[in-house]
């Protein structure tokens, strides 16, 4: 596998978490490391610890909640939890679930200004990594739109604008289709495809949406009960036949796959209905032959 | 359903009054401000009143001037009715009506004509704490927002039978429980979240955080102070010789 | 039946929301509507149990004209399972959550008690009766909310987007619930965008943009047709999909199961 020799970005080890409102760790013992330039998605049923995790990784948990934790997680050799949030700023870009609650200024290119300006950069700077990050999410036309005219599909494009400004090596994003029509869900996956292609980001996310996604991702964990279970490529973990694999929603066309081949269940399994289109023709030509 | 949330946001216009520095704007309201305090005589009422429609009228927002005046009257008639009660003339009674009315009326011509984002600027020139400033923008931004919750949240509360105007009155009170409720959760929640949002965003990491937009004075801005000052300087001194 | 004929709405602002729209929804299946956000799907929905009364037109349910029927009479035959769970839960215990309804509607006391445990057992939530439903998870909070409205038997069931951040199996109970409604006579109307979702349901579509409904068929014939992909944003079912691409013969397969029995008896696969 080529991204064990890739560069590290975050790691996570040992780590466990424990909210104070809860009797049980959320995450337990957590062994984990993220490459630079990988797409990783992090799917599990719901409580399995998926937010917490990400959460986690840039030091919302434990600065900003009540709990008790152990172990670490390493940036740059630097143990977040001795660093400030604001501090990790510019290495890691966190987009919320909902757009809405994460746009705070009256109009989409100040909102994108929001985390520079905080910084103290410095004007012209500002004015060019905005320009820079509307560009890259194609919203330089609504740079003085303000929030409530913005389409949801909209929103989370300038919520990303905003992140992206501050150019982080590190994007996390949780559930960022989740109120997204199939369509426009699309969409914003192919920008996150480029934005690991042409600027190298390292891209970590939480999805439920498998079908549309599970094509993009050079990883993917599938959480349980606070522990990572499976890990590795989408074909490879769909491939095989764990039992936490029922959990989460494997896209229907490698499940259909799968149906047919319930003989031989381990292997590459296709992610694509394209990919199966293939499959079932290069078949019938056989069989015809 | 967004036309409900629509009266509470700014819209953007362009005039020559909406154009000009917002503390400019400011300056011109303290000083019809002034003038209608300082105003006595019912001929300088109308003359500092007449000044707030010219204005107006140059910044089309007449529509919206007038609603605010009708409000401010509906006060004025009281002020006039307990002036009368207390057994003030009758001219006098209508003359502190009238000066309420402008008084309003000028405060005006700043609020709608200055859109939150001047506002904001305006707050940082004035050396208001950075936290203030950020509690008035959130505010702003998130009110239509909070009403778009309260909106959807008696559509749901209806859908199971609530009948918000059935019952005596103490019944009636208790009805706003299932709505106040979730508001409030959903408030306290989107507030939790905000703070993670501003907090990932680098809130708070410098003592001096710069702006992408500063105000600028330009040629005009400044014509129209000087002009401003020349012309209600001596006219406010008038009014409180004579 | 529901019936919608010459319908349009627009708000107090002048803003248009619904145009012409002509319907007929019939018991026993499952009716589907589709479109991009703000093309009018929540707000022809909220024309049914009277949350919103028609500009033009009129709407009839189960016989009565919206217009001249309270909204508390209407929901008790209309229940509504709106998207954000957050928006209407707000009681001290799951139980006087669901008890909330039944007391509006009039349940008497054994009733109200009898349909209580119904919902509890059947929706999974014995368990957390005296808990806060605040402190539910986020799938039980929907679980909570189905409850809720089914308790008091609505004739008419209409969730709005029920899968958004919902995971696999929590899906999988909604689709059943959706199933078991519809077997039972009742009209199921189901608001969403997660065509992978609604496929193996097989329902009515109602296809929506800018106000107007532009198609409303069988799933597979109102999904075959490109143009409504495109307008309603969405993306073809991957079955659909298979079925169109090979292509291969007969009506598309409504789930797994069946595509993987019919494609295994084209051709002997390994």
């Amino acid at each position: 596998m080529g991204f064990r020799n890739a560069n590290t970005v975050i790691e996570v080890r040992n780590y466990s978490f424990k909210y104070a409102s809860s009797d049980k760790e959320t995450l337990h013992d957590v062994n984990l490391k993220f490459h630079e330039r990988e797409i990783t998605i992090l799917v599990g049923p719901t409580g399995c610890g998926k937010s917490t995790l990400l959460k986690s990784l840039i030091g919302l948990i434990p600065h900003m909640y009540a709990g008790s934790w152990s172990g670490s997680v390493i940036i740059d050799g630097v143990s977040i939890q001795d660093r400030k949030i604001n501090d990790l700023a510019l290495t890691v870009g966190y987009v919320f679930q909902n757009p809405e609650n994460q746009i705070f200024m009256f109009s989409v290119e100040r909102d994108a200004a929001f985390g520079l300006e905080n910084l103290g950069i410095e004007r012209a700077q500002i004015r060019e990594r905005v320009d820079w990050a509307m560009s890259l999410m194609g919203i330089t036309d609504l740079a003085t739109k303000p929030p409530h005219e913005l389409s949801d599909g909209q929103k989370q494009r300038a919520a990303l604008a905003g992140i992206l400004a501050m150019k982080p090596r590190v994007l996390i994003l949780d559930e960022p289709t989740s109120l997204l029509d199939p369509h426009t869900a699309l969409e914003l996956i192919q920008l996150i495809r480029n934005l690991r292609d042409q600027l190298g980001i390292t891209v970590i996310m939480v999805e439920h949406r498998l079908d549309l996604i599970a094509r993009v991702a050079d990883r993917l964990l599938v959480m349980e009960n606070g522990t990572i279970v499976e890990d590795g490529k989408p074909r490879e973990v769909f491939g095989k036949n764990s039992p936490s694999l029922r959990n989460i929603g494997i896209p229907t066309i490698t499940r259909l796959y799968q149906a047919l081949n319930s003989s031989r269940p381990t292997g590459n399994v296709p992610l694509t209905v394209d990919e199966v289109v293939d499959l079932i023709r290069q078949k019938q030509r056989t069989v015809s032959a | 359903m967004y036309w409900v949330a629509s009266g509470f946001i700014f819209r953007r216009t362009s005039s020559p009054i909406h154009d000009l520095d917002p503390r400019v704007k400011l300056l011109i309201s303290i000083e019809l401000f002034s003038l209608a305090l300082a105003a006595s005589r019912m001929e300088e009422v109308a003359l500092v009143f007449g000044s707030i429609l010219t204005l107006a009228l140059i910044g089309r927002i007449m529509r919206r001037l007038g609603k605010t005046v009708l409000f401010a009257l509906g006060f004025a008639v009281m002020i006039f009715l307990i002036n009368i009660f207390v057994g003030y003339p009758l001219v006098s009674a209508v003359e502190v009506a009238a000066r309420f009315v402008t008084i309003v009326g000028s405060t005006s011509v700043f609020f709608l004509t200055t859109s939150p984002d001047e506002l904001e600027h305006v707050m940082k020139w004035f050396r208001f704490p950075r936290d203030l400033v950020f509690a008035f923008v959130t505010a702003v931004r998130f009110v239509p927002v909070l009403l778009m919750d309260a909106l959807q949240i008696m559509d749901a509360q209806k859908s199971r039978g609530l009948e918000l105007d059935k019952g005596n009155p103490l019944k009636r009170i208790k009805n706003f429980g299932p709505i106040l409720v979730p508001l409030v959760v959903n408030a306290v929640v989107r507030s939790g979240e905000l703070a993670e949002a501003m907090e990932s965003r680098g809130y708070g990491a410098v003592k001096k955080p710069t702006t992408l937009y500063g105000l600028t004075t330009t040629i005009k801005d400044r014509a129209v102070v000087l002009g401003s000052l020349l012309l209600s300087i001596p006219v406010l001194f008038f009014f409180i010789v004579s | 039946m529901i019936r919608f004929e010459k319908v349009s709405f627009h708000h107090p602002n002048g803003q248009m929301a619904l145009q012409d729209v002509n319907l007929e929804i019939s018991p026993g299946e499952i009716t589907a509507i589709v479109g991009e956000n703000g093309a009018g799907k929540t707000t022809l929905v909220r024309h049914i149990n009277g949350l919103l009364k028609p500009s033009e037109g009129e709407v009839s349910v189960l016989g009565m004209n919206t217009r001249k029927v309270s909204i508390a009479k209407l929901s008790k035959l209309v229940g509504i399972v709106f998207q954000n769970a957050d928006h209407q839960l707000f009681s001290d215990t799951v139980s006087n959550e669901i008890l909330f309804g039944l007391t509006n509607f009039h349940f008497s006391e054994t009733a109200s008690r009898q349909r209580l445990e119904w919902a509890l057992e059947h929706f999974d939530l014995k368990d957390y009766r005296e808990r806060s439903p605040m402190m539910l998870s986020g799938g039980e909070k929907k679980r909570l909310c189905i409850a809720c409205i089914l308790a008091w038997e609505p004739q008419i069931i209409i969730l709005d987007e029920p899968t958004v951040g919902q995971d696999y199996f929590q899906k999988e109970r909604i689709r059943e619930m959706l199933v078991e409604q519809r077997d039972a006579g009742k009209i199921v109307i189901i608001v969403s965008h997660d065509i992978e979702f609604l496929w193996p349901l097989q329902p009515k579509l109602i296809a929506m943009s800018s106000g107007s409904v532009i198609a409303h068929g069988a799933a597979s014939e109102v999904l075959s047709r490109e143009d409504i992909i495109q307008r309603s944003k969405l993306i073809t079912p991957q079955l659909l999909d298979l079925w169109k691409k090979v292509p291969l013969e007969g009506d598309p397969p409504s789930d797994v199961k069946e595509a993987a029995e019919r494609i295994s008896k084209l051709s002997t696969w390994i």
